[in-house]
């Protein structure tokens, strides 16, 4: 077997290795945490899905509970669209968490709970306001 | 007045400089040829580039990484062209 | 006046861009000189135009002049100078002309690099970059707009202001350095599809763009870095690196073009890897334009994400285009891409930089993969799925360790055949430093990849100091000179070859800072004044919990004494939970950040997080995260940078 036909052969079983590798991972990531299913609250609670998944959707206004007991424990009521669900969370909320902000969680629903994980807000690179509305202006901090 | 002026020259600057900026070449005579004095300078680039291929053949050579009948053709090959560069420049 | 002067000179821009493509075009036909420099005037032309509508931009930012409806969303009369100016690449439109400037003033260095030199491919490689200059030309001029009026009934008498959480330093340059990076790999690219188009199979195209090539990848490379070190720094989730759509949208095009400037090296010596070379710029550009795109049409839900807009068709398009008019040039000039020479060895230094060029690939495509497959497996199973980091750790891992062990290997190997004596002369140390690492690491207890980890990056190192002391060896066999002097002349005459090994040698820190991530501990608790908690063998003691009114935010300040397991002080620790726009009336505007304080040593940092107050009862709720070897990341990058400077340090001509 002269030389290019060995390195042809060498490319060739390198190319099936690594689909072969790849392909492997996606079906069985080691982690739980690899890969979420992305779903809808309604199909969440129509199909009642107790696997591990991610949600998202807007805080409902005023849902936002502190537990009394323990700071870092939390309620809330997630909305998509006219859909409702209760979530409880335990752990660091990020800055941008409040009434109306869109977030995404992930975890698990159980017994017409979602017990999440991990909670995401979307990452304010742009500091939105209508820009129609007179009121958005009035940033006056320097003289307060 | 000064407004007529300000934006006149700003008419000016945005417009008119670069349109002629970009046709006045084609008022030259027509030149199919680079002038030779590019030339000169490329080959004295070349040369240089030569010279540094050379020395670090050498260094390659001086590590161990290429063996010995490698490095005599790979330094022949290099010199040759090298002088075939000199050549051309004497001739300019 | 000024702000339509800004639109107008886009416009003369696009102009511009059509008689340059138009005049260079008829040039290549019939020859004459005169059309070329009357095209390369054009381009020129283009470049001022450019210029003129940035300048322009910024000038209206610095002024305020909230009549343009950019300079009203992302700035106010309160943003300080310096983020007044960075605003021109914070929002969409702004930072699309960004990248037009900087693409704008490359070609203008090209052309005027080229001014006293023949080059034969410059006709069609300012063709090529004033295509390019011509898309985000027609994006600027009638997609999106920076010089678009305010749309509003009444006076803006103040714009909304820049993201407090963009307001620091390294938010203002990370983007800049990005799109130099970005933006650098348009020459390589260009110069490429002038070769193929001339048919040109002399390492002519490759002489021409090394530099470029490598000054490019060294602004991707701080680009990435310095996202990295914000996100750990203000981001507050304890990590650099998340596998984010955005941060992969960068790293890819990393990938290919490290391995294009290491491919490169055996077309301009050995005439070889042509295929490799041309169809990995065509990549990496391809990436970069793409990288651009998924950052801003939002067609990723990630936590980066732009709204969505109709870029992403267009963009699309484009990337569409530059893959089927490359890739159709490549087919066209097929003869002329296949190398005269045949690889002769596996352990040929010539097959060591061809494995290096197959791992990359890998590298990228399963983060290409990684990221896409969201978006495949929607499109295919009508479900949508996200993948996460553990996902991208568990295939990269393997991958990234591989292409560490060739680091070390590859500058060990001779050229066409590496002879066995000199096979066990130059790999016994290097493998011998290798093994006993390991055999240590495994003594102590480590095991899994923190072992591979440790141990490569000790035979690494090694293969480093073996290369520094073969050449060193080689000089003063040949001149009579000290180590010093001898290291200082070998470095000086191969400042690519020698600045490429320290390169590597950042590459080895930042492999061993990312390992640091297999010990990360962390704790969630609340303190009041005075009480104590425990961390990873640290204590943790609330000192005194204060407040305080500044400029623009409000602060709550916890001093936290922290000791280790001995009893001895280590550190105090001032995390903050700020308020922003804190007399807002309206709540929504008023914005919570906690300001971290970090304790960084090179053997771990101490990560503390204020995450809430309870200021009725005095409580503080804080999170501590102990991140071992996190520094070496940094002080990697450093070297890297240095390595790279090294390299590129110009010699007397």
């Amino acid at each position: 077997m002269n030389s290019n036909k060995k390195f042809f052969l060498m490319i060739i079983g390198i190319i099936s290795m690594v689909i072969f590798w790849i392909s492997w991972v996606s079906m069985n990531p080691a982690d739980e945490k690899a890969m979420t299913t992305f779903v809808s609250v309604d199909e969440l609670i129509n199909d009642n899905i107790n696997h591990r998944t991610k949600l998202g959707g807007l805080v409902k206004d005023g849902s936002i509970a502190i537990s009394k007991t323990n700071y870092l424990d939390c309620t809330f009521v997630l909305k998509e669209g006219n859909t409702e669900l209760d979530v409880k969370y335990g752990r660091t909320r990020p800055d941008l968490f409040k009434d109306g902000v869109e977030v995404i969680v992930t975890g698990q629903y159980l017994n017409g709970v979602f017990y999440a994980d991990e909670l995401q807000t979307k990452c304010a690179s742009r500091y939105e306001g209508d820009l129609r509305n007179e009121s958005s202006y009035n940033l006056n901090e320097i003289d307060s | 007045m000064i407004d007529f002026i300000r934006d006149y020259g700003l008419i000016l600057i945005l417009f008119i400089l670069p349109v002629i900026f970009v046709l006045q070449p084609l008022f030259l005579p027509r030149i199919e040829k680079m002038h030779i004095q590019l030339d000169v300078a490329d080959l004295k680039r070349k040369k240089l580039l030569i010279y540094r291929q050379i020395k670090e053949l050498e260094m390659e050579y001086d590590i161990g990484n290429i063996n010995n009948n490698d490095f005599i053709s790979g330094r022949a090959t290099l010199k040759k062209e090298v002088s075939e560069v000199i050549a051309t420049l004497k001739s300019l | 006046m000024t702000p339509i002067a800004g639109g107008v000179a886009l416009n003369l821009a696009f102009g511009f861009s059509i008689l340059t493509v138009f005049t260079l075009f008829l040039h290549t036909r019939n020859g004459d000189q005169r059309l070329f420099l009357t095209g390369q005037r054009l381009a020129l032309g283009i470049s001022f135009f450019v210029f003129l509508a940035t300048f322009i931009l910024t000038f209206q930012l610095i002024q305020s002049n909230f009549d343009i409806d950019y300079v009203a969303r992302y700035t106010s009369l309160e943003t300080p100078f310096i983020y007044k100016i960075s605003a021109l690449w914070a929002g969409q439109s702004g930072s699309l002309l960004f990248w037009l400037f900087i693409l704008s003033v490359y070609t203008t260095i090209v052309i005027l690099q080229n001014q006293r030199k023949h080059n034969s491919l410059m006709p069609w490689v300012i063709i090529t970059l004033v295509i390019v200059q011509m898309f985000f030309l027609i994006l600027t001029n009638y997609v999106t707009n920076p010089f678009k009026p305010t749309e509003a009934d009444f006076i803006v008498t103040n714009g909304n202001g820049l993201n407090p959480l963009l307001q620091n330093v390294t938010m203002a340059i990370h983007p800049p350095t990005l799109y130099l990076g970005f933006v650098g790999f348009s020459v390589p690219f260009g110069f490429a599809i002038s070769a193929l188009i001339n048919g040109d199979t002399s390492p002519l195209w490759i002489q021409s763009i090394r530099r470029w090539a490598l000054v490019a990848w060294l602004f991707l490379s701080m680009g990435i870095i310095l996202g990295g070190w914000w996100a750990y720094r203000e981001l507050g989730w304890g990590g650099y690196w998340a596998w984010d759509p955005v941060e992969n949208a960068s790293f890819m095009p990393w990938l290919t073009a490290t391995a294009f400037i290491h491919s490169i090296i055996i077309q301009e010596k050995k005439d070889m890897l042509r295929l490799w070379n041309m169809s990995l710029i065509i990549m990496t550009f391809t990436l970069c334009i793409f990288g651009t795109f998924l950052t801003r049409s939002g067609v990723m839900s990630s936590v980066h994400s732009f709204t969505a807009s109709s870029l992403g068709p267009i963009f699309l398009t484009f990337v569409f285009l530059i893959i089927v008019v490359s890739f159709g040039m490549m087919y066209f000039r097929r003869n002329e891409l296949k190398s005269p020479r045949k690889m002769e060895s596996f352990t040929s230094r010539e097959s060591g930089f061809l494995f290096n060029n197959m791992v990359f690939v890998v590298l990228c495509f399963s983060v290409f993969w990684g990221t896409l497959f969201p978006v495949i497996s929607e499109a295919v199973r009508g479900t949508k799925i996200t993948v996460g980091p553990p996902f991208f750790n568990q295939i990269n891992i393997p991958i990234g360790l591989i292409l560490l062990a060739l680091t070390g290997i590859g500058p060990l190997l001779a050229w066409r055949k590496t002879g066995r004596k000199n096979l066990i002369r130059n790999f016994t140390f290097p493998i011998l430093t290798g093994l006993s690492t390991a055999t240590i690491l495994l003594f102590i207890g480590f095991r899994g990849y923190v072992v591979i980890s440790f141990s490569l990056g000790a035979f690494v190192t090694a293969t480093i100091g073996t290369e520094f002391a073969r050449g060193i060896h080689a000089r003063r066999k040949k001149f009579d000179e000290s180590i010093i002097k001898a290291l200082i002349r070998m470095v000086s005459k191969n400042r690519s070859r020698y600045g490429g090994y320290v390169v590597h040698l950042g590459i080895v820190f930042m492999f061993v800072g990312f390992t640091g991530h297999a010990f990360d501990d962390e704790k969630e608790f609340s303190l009041t004044v005075g009480e104590t908690d425990h961390v990873a063998g640290y204590t943790f003691e609330l000192l005194q919990l204060s407040e305080a009114e500044r400029a623009n935010h409000y602060a709550w300040i916890s001093d936290l004494r922290v000791t280790n397991q001995e009893g001895t002080f280590v550190t105090n620790l001032h995390p903050e939970k700020r308020i922003y726009f804190h007399n807002n009336p309206d709540p929504n505007r008023r914005q919570p950040h906690s300001e971290l304080d970090i304790y960084t040593t090179m053997n771990q940092d101490i990560y503390s997080i204020f995450s809430g107050v309870d200021s009725e009862n005095g409580v503080a709720f804080i999170k501590i995260m102990v991140n071992p070897l996190v520094r070496w990341v940094w002080v990697g990058g450093f070297i890297l940078v240095f390595g790279t400077i090294v390299a590129l340090w110009p010699r007397k001509d």
